[in-house]
């Protein structure tokens, strides 16, 4: 009895009983007790989840905003360390060699963590530069040729000059908004870039999933794995990227 | 009785609407006194950074999602929130902290320490309903986790190759086999 109150309360709360069933519920929810903890779990349960797996857009800003503030006032680490050192007497002290020993164990810790070649693999593996594809319509060359040539040479803070304009002639132009976007990444201006891919994956053009795996790899590239997994989860089997978006996450 | 929403709730909402003047005030006012407690306890300032972070997206989490209403002033209940997670890092390496718990926080009002408890007793409850959450079957623990994206439901169904209908279905006894789960926990 008990597991169909839990189902009829999930059932309730997930808008999925009819009229008379809903008001059914209700009724029954004015005494009994058991049906009334069952919707309390059920509403923390739905909370914790969405806590946890809600692609906020908003926390985002805030953890940025959060994040340049720390830099305003955690920062003179040296100067308050050094005021506290003077009032805190310590409480171990470690001999010479120990701490030159874990000095540069320290050292090396950070160093790997920023190097962090395991990253750089996964990344390096799994970031095929994509080929602007562009079919030559005659001896002159068009803007447009000129901005794949400049991409596929890697040339990207030229070609992000070059897309940007013809962007800016045609923002309809779903192949041109992803090369300028994957540009605007390269060269740094990664924000810009996924706002232009973010809308890009909302539409309905053939460069979808292609700017849905070019989200993951931007985020895979500052070692977010939660957003890189994100990305790569959006891709459906059946896309061209299904396969290779199923082995990085099996590696993350 | 429903306690009165504290004035300071405007703090909380700057937070949830990424108010940068506010969020800027929150910092003028608190991140100093962060910032010795931790340097004070064997911390250093990129420790208090971090846990000043993190409550305030804790703090964040629970207005969006658990609907938070403050009942006490902020500024000490923020402090009070980072204190206890400085002092949980420190017990987690064993590292015993120079301020003896809490007593010198006896000013606090009762209203701040309740309040901060709470925060703490839903991040406890967080923690059991994704151990919870991890027990359910593949096919479940999918369905739940693209349906608390964020996205219109009907999209959902699309990118998972259900129709809209069988997905309303199928997450209800998800979530209720979710729920039986944690039921049994408290039994």
């Amino acid at each position: 009895m008990t597991e169909d109150k839990i189902l009829w309360t999930a059932r309730y709360a997930e808008g999925d009983l009819n009229e008379t069933e809903s008001l059914a519920y209700e009724s029954l929810l004015k005494h009994d007790q058991e049906l009334k903890e069952h919707l309390l779990d059920y509403l923390e349960a739905h909370g914790s989840l969405r806590m946890l797996f809600a692609y906020d857009n908003e926390r985002k800003s805030l953890v940025s905003t959060l994040e340049a503030l720390n830099e305003e006032y955690f920062d003179n680490i040296e100067a308050a360390e050094a005021e506290i050192d003077t009032v805190q007497p310590k409480v171990t002290k470690l001999s010479t060699y120990l701490r030159w020993v874990s000095g540069l164990a320290a050292v090396f810790v950070l160093g790997m963590l920023i190097w962090a070649p395991w990253k750089g693999d996964l990344y390096e593996q799994f970031n095929a530069a994509p080929q602007m594809n562009v079919a030559e319509r005659g001896a002159e060359k068009t803007d447009l040729d000129q901005a794949a040539t400049l991409f596929n040479d890697k040339k990207y803070q030229e070609a992000k000059v070059a897309l940007s304009k013809l962007n800016l002639a045609d923002s309809q132009n779903a192949m041109v908004t992803y090369y300028y976007g994957v540009s605007l990444i390269e060269t740094s201006e990664v924000a810009k870039g996924r706002l232009l891919l973010e809308e890009l994956f909302k539409g309905d053009s053939v460069y979808k999933y292609d700017a849905a795996y070019a989200m993951a790899m931007s985020y895979l590239k500052e070692d977010k794995k939660v957003d890189t997994r994100f990305w790569l989860e959006k891709i459906p089997d059946g896309a061209v990227q299904f396969e290779k978006a199923q082995q990085l996450l099996k590696k993350l | 009785m429903t306690k009165k929403v504290h004035e300071d709730q405007r703090y909380v909402t700057a937070l949830l609407t990424n108010d940068v003047a506010l969020v800027n005030e929150i910092y003028k006012k608190c991140a100093g006194k962060v910032k010795s407690f931790v340097l004070f306890n064997n911390g250093n300032a990129d420790d208090a950074a971090d846990i000043f972070q993190e409550a305030l997206v804790d703090i964040y989490n629970q207005a969006k999602y658990k609907d938070l209403q403050l009942t006490c002033p902020f500024e000490p209940f923020l402090l009070l929130v980072c204190k206890r997670k400085w002092l949980n890092e420190l017990k987690k390496k064993s590292v015993s902290p120079v301020t003896k718990g809490e007593d010198d926080l006896l000013h606090i009002g009762e209203d701040t320490f309740e309040q901060a408890e709470v925060l703490a007793q839903q991040q406890e409850q967080n923690v059991l309903f994704l151990q919870a959450f991890e027990k359910l079957g593949e096919r479940c623990k999918e369905i739940i986790r693209w349906s608390m994206k964020g996205e219109a439901q009907e999209k959902v169904a699309e990118t998972l190759g259900v129709t809209y209908g069988y997905l309303r279905k199928k997450k209800s006894e998800c979530m209720a086999s979710l729920v039986k789960l944690i039921d049994r926990k408290n039994d």
